[in-house]
């Protein structure tokens, strides 16, 4: 967050910082983790390379990694984009359940014949509503300082009940049974980018998502001054800078990428809205963003990470009898440290030492 | 007939919402928003069942349950405190920790996904005598009556003068509402929240054991369903004090004792379960607007 405004350090130890943030909550995880396969007798040196393997070893299994990594692409940048500004919106995930429940409702009830255009509709319908979802409570806190955090919380609740409730009533497929609605129409399903994977033309939006963010957030003057307000209320609102204007947009935007990431997800991934539609994207995108310090190329990374593990996890099951678990105690693990300042502060003193 | 068990179904069920509220309630008067309850509740839950069942005594289970959780707050505290980490993200994490160590084990030692079902669990004891059932409405929650709800409403009754008479109870609201009065007479703020998470985790971990002890006796990884996030929800509604919050908890319960009749009147418990969460909103925005307006006639 700091790196935008405050003064120009040199280039190196910039990204040397940056790579310490994203380092060290991970090396605390796989020290986390080791311990614990070391005490069921795993060597866990073995089990790092072969997740190492499964996620990375061949080009199947970069997509399969990529593929996973794609929703958190979007819920790293729609997190990314309150953080920065001082805003702490944790609603990413209910908006993404929200877009998701909207682009699949598009995709199947509109006629077919519509064809390809679906596709934007759909996009264009979960985008709008998500950013309704996030205006609510971006203007109770703008207008009336209502705790965002709480109220987003509350939010992704509300989400859940309201989405469950229309998969397993008005919205439920009837051939399907149960939880789940109708399959979007073909012509509305995003197209596979390397056939047996289930990489989608989704993750091609959220690079685009991820490049667009790193251009508003260095290169415009508003992405310049919701940094600002991020930094510093008091000089923000002196030098000219609508606070309330900046809290509203960021929450806006976050909702817009939110849709759009849930949209991809339904149009992409599972060709409908299911019950358990995100298994926690939206707080897993939470990680990303801090892990990588709210800039571009740190998120890429993060969800990179992220999606790693996730497909790792599954096929290691497979191999091995350790329990998928091992996923779960990683990914809490790096939520824990992720925003934890030892790795910074120890840096900054070794080099204040020397 | 009915209201006599949707009476005891209430009071059943509002006893883990209460227990984890009254600790998050006291966490957050000490300035830490707690957003790990419900992995301290799992916990709980987890640990209660397997003292149970090794034991064979409730009262231990209870106690093993309590200072797990107790522990896990501490240590999660130590995050926060030491560490600078953001108590939400952290929070979020915990839970997420908390659940994949529970799977974890559940898998390797007890060979089982998401039920743990062990040998001779033993309930909470219920210890009035089998004759109050007879009285009208009341009866049949009396009878069901155990000792950890007992001790939450003991807890409600008594908390309000811990936190106003006693040393701790200052300290923990002096470094919560005044961090610089704290830190002027030399309180340590760390020391307080470490304690004041602990204890959050404590009572977070009596909340599990109610879960897994009061009628069920087996221990499931959905077994909390949010609920710590309903008791976030309560003492946020009930503004941090102690009996309002546990009126809360008891609307909370009520609504959750007569989700299921009254979806067979056609009202869907999917939406019922939303309700807790909206209640909150329309608080957070009454009392939003409420400073706002007083902010606005006297600036």
């Amino acid at each position: 967050m700091a790196e935008e405004a405050s003064i120009r350090r040199p280039l190196f130890e910039g990204w040397l910082d940056r790579g310490v943030g994203l380092a060290f909550p991970f090396l605390v995880a796989l020290v986390v983790a080791a311990f614990v396969l070391l005490l069921i007798g795993e060597n866990p040196i073995d089990v790092f390379a072969l997740m190492f393997a499964e996620s990375f070893g061949t080009q199947r299994r970069i997509a399969a990694t990529l593929s996973a990594a794609t929703p958190l692409l979007f819920t790293g940048v729609a997190t990314a984009i309150c953080f920065r500004s001082g805003v702490f919106n944790v609603g990413v995930e209910g908006a993404f359940v929200v877009g998701g429940l909207c682009a699949a409702f598009i995709g199947f009830t509109l006629p077919a014949a519509l064809g390809p255009t679906l596709i934007p509709l759909a996009f264009g319908f979960a985008a709008i509503v998500s950013a309704i979802w996030l205006y609510v409570p971006g203007f109770l806190l703008a207008r009336y300082e209502v705790d965002e955090v709480v109220s987003t919380l509350m939010l992704n609740f509300v989400a859940f009940g309201i989405t469950g409730y229309l998969v397993n009533g008005p919205l439920l497929s009837e051939i399907s049974g149960n939880n789940v609605t109708p399959l979007v129409h073909e012509a509305a399903q995003l197209p596979r980018l390397l056939p047996p994977s289930t990489l989608h033309a989704g993750f091609l939006v959220g690079i685009l998502v991820v490049v667009l963010y790193g251009i508003w957030a260095r290169r415009t003057p508003s992405g310049f001054e919701a940094a600002l307000v991020g930094q510093s209320k008091r000089f923000s609102s002196a030098v000219g800078i609508s606070i309330p204007a900046t809290i509203i947009l960021v929450m806006v935007l976050s909702g817009v990428i939110s849709g759009l990431g849930g949209g991809s997800h339904a149009l992409g991934q599972l060709h409908r809205f299911a019950d358990g539609f995100s298994p926690g994207y939206g707080f897993t995108g939470m990680a990303v963003a801090l892990l990588g310090r709210n800039n571009a190329v740190g998120i890429f990374l993060g969800a990179v990470l992220f999606g790693a593990l996730a497909s790792a996890g599954t096929t290691v099951q497979l191999f091995s009898d350790i329990p998928l678990d091992i996923v779960n105690i990683i990914e809490g693990t790096v939520m824990i440290f992720a925003v934890v300042e030892l790795g910074r502060i120890s840096l900054s003193r070794w080099r204040a030492r020397r | 007939m009915i209201i006599d068990q949707v009476i005891a179904a209430s009071l059943t069920l509002t006893t883990p919402i209460l227990l984890a509220a009254m600790g998050g309630l006291v966490n957050r008067q000490g300035g830490i928003v707690n957003i790990a309850l419900d992995a301290k509740m799992l916990a709980g839950a987890f640990v209660a069942v397997i003292v149970s069942s090794m034991t064979g005594g409730w009262f231990f289970a209870v106690v093993a349950a309590a200072v797990a959780g107790a522990v896990i707050g501490y240590l999660f505290s130590l995050v926060i405190t030491r560490a600078n980490a953001n108590m939400i993200v952290a929070g979020l994490g915990l839970n997420v920790l908390v659940a994949g160590l529970i799977g974890f084990v559940l898998n390797w030692v007890y060979d089982s996904s998401g039920t743990l079902r062990l040998p001779d669990v033993q309930l909470l004891p219920k210890f009035l005598p089998d004759s109050v059932s007879s009285i009208p409405l009341f009866g049949l929650a009396l009878s069901e009556l155990e000792p950890l709800t007992v001790f939450a409403w003991l807890t409600v009754f008594a908390l309000p003068f811990l936190l106003a008479n006693t040393r701790i109870g200052l300290w923990v609201r002096a470094t919560g509402n005044a961090p610089q009065v704290a830190r002027a007479m030399g309180i340590s703020g760390r020391n307080v929240q470490d304690f004041s998470t602990a204890f959050a985790g404590f009572f977070s971990g009596l909340g599990g054991a109610h879960l897994a002890l009061a009628s069920i006796g087996l221990f499931n990884e959905g077994l909390t369903a949010g609920r710590g996030f309903i008791a976030l929800a309560a003492f946020y509604f009930g503004r941090d004090r102690p009996i309002a919050t546990a009126l809360v908890c008891l609307l909370f319960g009520f609504l959750d004792a007569t989700q299921i009749r009254m979806q067979t009147a056609g009202l869907p418990p999917k939406l019922i379960g939303t309700i807790p969460y909206l209640m909150v909103l329309v608080a957070l925005c009454i009392a939003g607007w409420r400073n706002h307006r007083r902010k606005a006639v006297a600036p």
